[in-house]
C-alpha cells in the first residue's frame, strides 16, 4: 500500500516536471525559430526542423538536467538535426586574401556613394542583401555567427551547442564575419552598377 | 590594395569583436575602451562594425514564426493521460 502511495508521488512529481519543461521549452521557439531560419535557406526547411527539434526535446525531456542553460540544450538538439538531415550545403570557402583587412566592406560601401556617418554607411546595403549574404556562407562559418549574432549565445554556449573547443567557435566567427563582409561588399558593388 | 586604404591598426583585429561580443575580461574591456578612445582608426570601424551587426541582426530577425507552428509545436506536447 505504502509503495503504491510512494509510486504515485512519483508519477505526480515527474508529470510535473515534465509540464514545467514542455513550457520552458515553449517560451523560447520564437527564439530557436529565428535561428533555424538562418541556419536552412527556406521557411519551410526551418518549419520542418523547429517541429523535429520540438518533437525531440519533448520525447528526450529526460536528458535536460534542471537548473543548466535549457536554451544551449535546445539549440544542441536543433543543430545535430540539422546536420543529420543532410540539410547542409557545403561550398569551399572564399579563400581569396583580405588584403584591405577587415575594414574593406566600410571602403567599398564608401566609395559607392561618398562618405557618410559610420553608423549610417550600413543603410546603403539592402535588408534582402544582407540575408543572402549570410545564406552563402559555408555552414561551419554560419552555424557560428547565427548562434553568436542571432541567438545571443556566448563563445562558450556556442563551443558546446557546436561541439567544438571554444577557439574553433572564435576562428569560424572571424572568418565567417570576413566571409559576410566579403558577400556584402560584392553585393553593394553590384547594386550599384 | 586600393589607393584610399589606410593602414590597418593592429589593435583592432585583437580588440573589435570580442569587445562587440562582450567576451572580454573586465582588463581588457578596459583597455579596449582607452584605446578605442584613444585611436580614430579603431573608434571609426568600431562604430561601422556595431552598426553593422546590429543590421545584420535586425535583417535577419525579421521573420516571425506563424501561430500555426507556434500551435503544432504546442500539440507536440506529451498528453497528461494518467
Amino acid at each position: 500500500m505504502a509503495e503504491a502511495e510512494t509510486e504515485a508521488r512519483r508519477l505526480a512529481t515527474e508529470a510535473r516536471d515534465r509540464v514545467r519543461f514542455e513550457e520552458e521549452v515553449l517560451a523560447l521557439a520564437d527564439q530557436v525559430y529565428r535561428v533555424a531560419r538562418r541556419l536552412v535557406s527556406s521557411r519551410e526547411e526551418a518549419e520542418d526542423l523547429v517541429q523535429e527539434t520540438y518533437a525531440r526535446a519533448f520525447r528526450s525531456w529526460r536528458s535536460y538536467t534542471p537548473g543548466t542553460n535549457l536554451r544551449a540544450w535546445l539549440m544542441r538538439i536543433l543543430t545535430n538535426l540539422n546536420i543529420d538531415r543532410g540539410r547542409r550545403q557545403q561550398r569551399a570557402p572564399d579563400m581569396q586574401p583580405m588584403e584591405e583587412g577587415d575594414y574593406f566592406l566600410y571602403n567599398r560601401l564608401e566609395e559607392t556613394s561618398g562618405p557618410a556617418a559610420e553608423e549610417r554607411i550600413v543603410e546603403r546595403l539592402s535588408q534582402d542583401s544582407i540575408v543572402e549574404a549570410l545564406a552563402s556562407v559555408p555552414h561551419d562559418f554560419r552555424d557560428a555567427i547565427v548562434l553568436v549574432d542571432i541567438g545571443d549565445f556566448s563563445y562558450q554556449e556556442a563551443a558546446q551547442i557546436l561541439d567544438v573547443p571554444i577557439g574553433t567557435v572564435m576562428s569560424r566567427l572571424h572568418r565567417g564575419r570576413r566571409i559576410l563582409k566579403g558577400e556584402l561588399a560584392e553585393a553593394a558593388v553590384g547594386e550599384e552598377s | 590594395m586600393t589607393a584610399s586604404f589606410e593602414p590597418i591598426c593592429e589593435k583592432c583585429e585583437e580588440l573589435i569583436q570580442p569587445y562587440l561580443d562582450r567576451e572580454l575580461s573586465e582588463a581588457e574591456r578596459l583597455e579596449a575602451e582607452g584605446h578605442l578612445a584613444g585611436c580614430g582608426y579603431c573608434s571609426e570601424r568600431y562604430r561601422f562594425e556595431a552598426s553593422l551587426r546590429q543590421y545584420v541582426r535586425q535583417a535577419c530577425c525579421q521573420e516571425e514564426m506563424s501561430p500555426e507552428l507556434k500551435a503544432k509545436l504546442a500539440s507536440l506536447r506529451t498528453p497528461l493521460d494518467d
